[in-house]
C-alpha cells in the first residue's frame, strides 16, 4: 500500500492513476484518508496530472472542514493501490501500537534499535534489487479464427497474408485448419501480444483488410500470460 | 416518471406531494394537492426538492444555481427524446472531457445535476461494455461515485465499473 514518496513525480503519478476512477482515496465520502494523503502532497500536481489536480482542488474546498471528516487518520503506507511498496516503512507509530502483539518484539530497548536498523538496511537493499529487476511485460495470448469466403478459397495464401501482419510485440503461433461445415475450413492461429503494443482490434482491422480471401475475424479465446 | 416518484422518496416527502401523471411520453405532469399542476421534468424535480428542504442541491452560490440549471437543461434536450447511439456516444464523449477536473457537476457537492443526469444516462450506460466504460473514464468514475450516494440509486440496478489495463491503449 502507499504512494511511494508523495513528494516525487513518480508517487504522484502513483496518486494520480490510482485516483483516476475514484473520487476519493477511501470509499465515496470525504474522509481522514483524504486528510492524510493532502497534507502529505506539497502542492497542487501539475495540470497533466489530471485526476490527481481534479481530487487536490476538490479536498481543499474540505479545507475548513477538515477535522469533522469521517475516519481516523491513518498512516500514508496504508492507503493507496496494494502493489505498490509501502516506502513510508520507517514509520515508528506503527510499531508502538499498543493494542498489536509484537510476536518477534524482544523485550531490550537496545536491541531493538539495532534490530530496526537491520530491518531499514534490509528493507533498502531488497528496493535496490527490485528497482534493477526489469519491468514484467504483460502478455496475452490469443486465438483468432479467421472465415474465408467459401471453401474455395485458398487457405494457404489465406494463412500467408495473416502471418504477414508484422507488429512490434506481435508473434505469431501454431496455426491448423478447423473444418466449418459444407467442405469450408476456418484457420485457428495462434499469436503471443504484448498489451500495451498490440491490441485486438488493430489485429481485426488489419486481417480483415484481406478481404479477397478473408470473410471475418473472430477472437476465439484471449488468455492472459 | 418513475425517477420523479424515486426523486420524491429521496427527498423523503412526508406527505404525497399529488398524482404523477403523463402528457406525452416525456412531459410528466404534477397535480398538486392544493394548486396549479405542474408541467416538466426540471421543474417538478426543483418543486419537489424546495418542499423538502433541500435547496441545496439546487446549489450554493448563483454560478453554481446557474450550472445546475444549466445540466438540468441538458438533461431534458440532450439526453431525452434521442434515442439515437452516436447521438449518446458524443454526449458521453463531451460529459468526459468536461468532468476531467470535477467530482460534481456543479461545484463541490451533489445536486439534483448530477442526481438527474445519473437516472437520465443510467439505462444507457448499463448496456456499454467494458471498453466503452473504460474509454469514458471521468463519465464512469462520476458514475460509480454518484450511484453509491445514499438514497440516490434506489431499484435501479448497480452498474459495475472495472479498471481492466488489458483494454487499456490510450488514456
Amino acid at each position: 500500500m502507499g504512494f511511494g514518496d508523495l513528494k516525487s513525480p513518480a508517487g504522484l503519478q502513483v496518486l494520480n492513476d490510482y485516483l483516476a476512477d475514484k473520487s476519493y482515496i477511501e470509499g465515496y465520502v470525504p474522509s481522514q484518508a483524504d486528510v492524510a494523503v493532502f497534507e502529505a502532497v506539497s502542492g497542487p500536481p501539475p495540470a497533466d496530472l489530471c485526476h490527481a489536480l481534479r481530487w487536490y482542488n476538490h479536498i481543499k474546498s474540505y479545507e475548513k472542514d477538515k477535522s469533522s471528516l469521517p475516519g481516523v487518520k491513518k498512516s500514508l503506507g496504508k492507503y493507496g493501490p496494494a502493489n505498490v511498496e509501502d516506502s513510508t516503512g520507517n514509520g515508528a507509530p506503527d510499531a508502538k501500537d499498543d493494542d498489536d502483539i509484537d510476536l518477534f518484539g524482544s523485550d531490550d530497548e537496545e536491541e531493538s534499535e539495532e534490530a530496526k536498523r537491520l530491518r531499514e538496511e534490509r528493507l533498502a537493499q531488497y528496493e535496490s534489487k527490485k528497482a534493477k529487476k526489469p519491468a514484467v511485460v504483460a502478455k496475452s495470448s490469443i486465438l483468432l479464427d479467421v472465415k474465408p469466403w467459401d471453401d474455395e478459397t485458398d487457405m494457404a495464401k489465406l494463412e500467408e497474408c495473416v502471418r504477414s501482419i508484422q507488429a512490434d510485440g506481435l508473434v505469431w503461433g501454431s496455426s491448423k485448419l478447423v473444418p466449418v461445415g459444407y467442405g469450408i475450413k476456418k484457420l485457428q492461429i495462434q499469436c503471443v501480444v504484448e498489451d500495451d503494443k498490440v491490441g485486438t482490434d488493430m489485429l481485426e482491422e488489419q486481417i480483415t483488410a484481406f478481404e479477397d480471401y478473408v470473410q471475418s475475424m473472430d477472437v476465439a479465446a484471449f488468455n492472459k500470460i | 416518471m418513475m425517477e420523479l416518484k424515486i426523486l420524491s422518496a429521496c427527498c423523503f416527502l412526508m406527505k404525497r406531494m399529488g398524482g404523477f401523471y403523463s402528457l406525452q411520453p416525456w412531459i410528466p405532469v404534477l397535480q398538486t394537492n392544493s394548486g396549479p399542476s405542474l408541467t416538466g421534468l426540471t421543474t417538478i424535480a426543483a418543486h419537489l426538492v424546495r418542499q423538502a428542504n433541500k435547496e441545496h442541491l439546487l446549489g450554493s452560490t448563483a454560478e453554481e444555481k446557474a450550472v445546475v440549471q444549466q445540466w438540468l437543461e441538458y438533461r431534458v434536450t440532450r439526453v431525452d427524446g434521442h434515442s439515437a447511439k452516436e447521438d449518446t456516444h458524443t454526449l458521453l464523449k463531451d460529459l468526459n472531457s468536461y468532468l476531467e477536473d470535477k467530482v460534481y457537476l456543479a461545484g463541490h457537492n451533489l445536486t439534483l445535476a448530477d442526481i438527474l443526469l445519473y437516472y437520465g444516462l443510467h439505462h444507457f450506460i448499463v448496456d456499454l461494455t467494458v471498453q466503452e466504460k473504460e474509454k469514458y473514464l471521468n463519465v464512469s468514475r462520476w458514475f460509480c461515485h454518484i450511484q453509491h450516494c445514499p438514497g440516490i440509486r434506489q431499484h435501479l440496478s448497480s452498474i459495475v465499473f472495472l479498471k481492466n489495463r488489458l483494454y487499456a491503449n490510450s488514456h
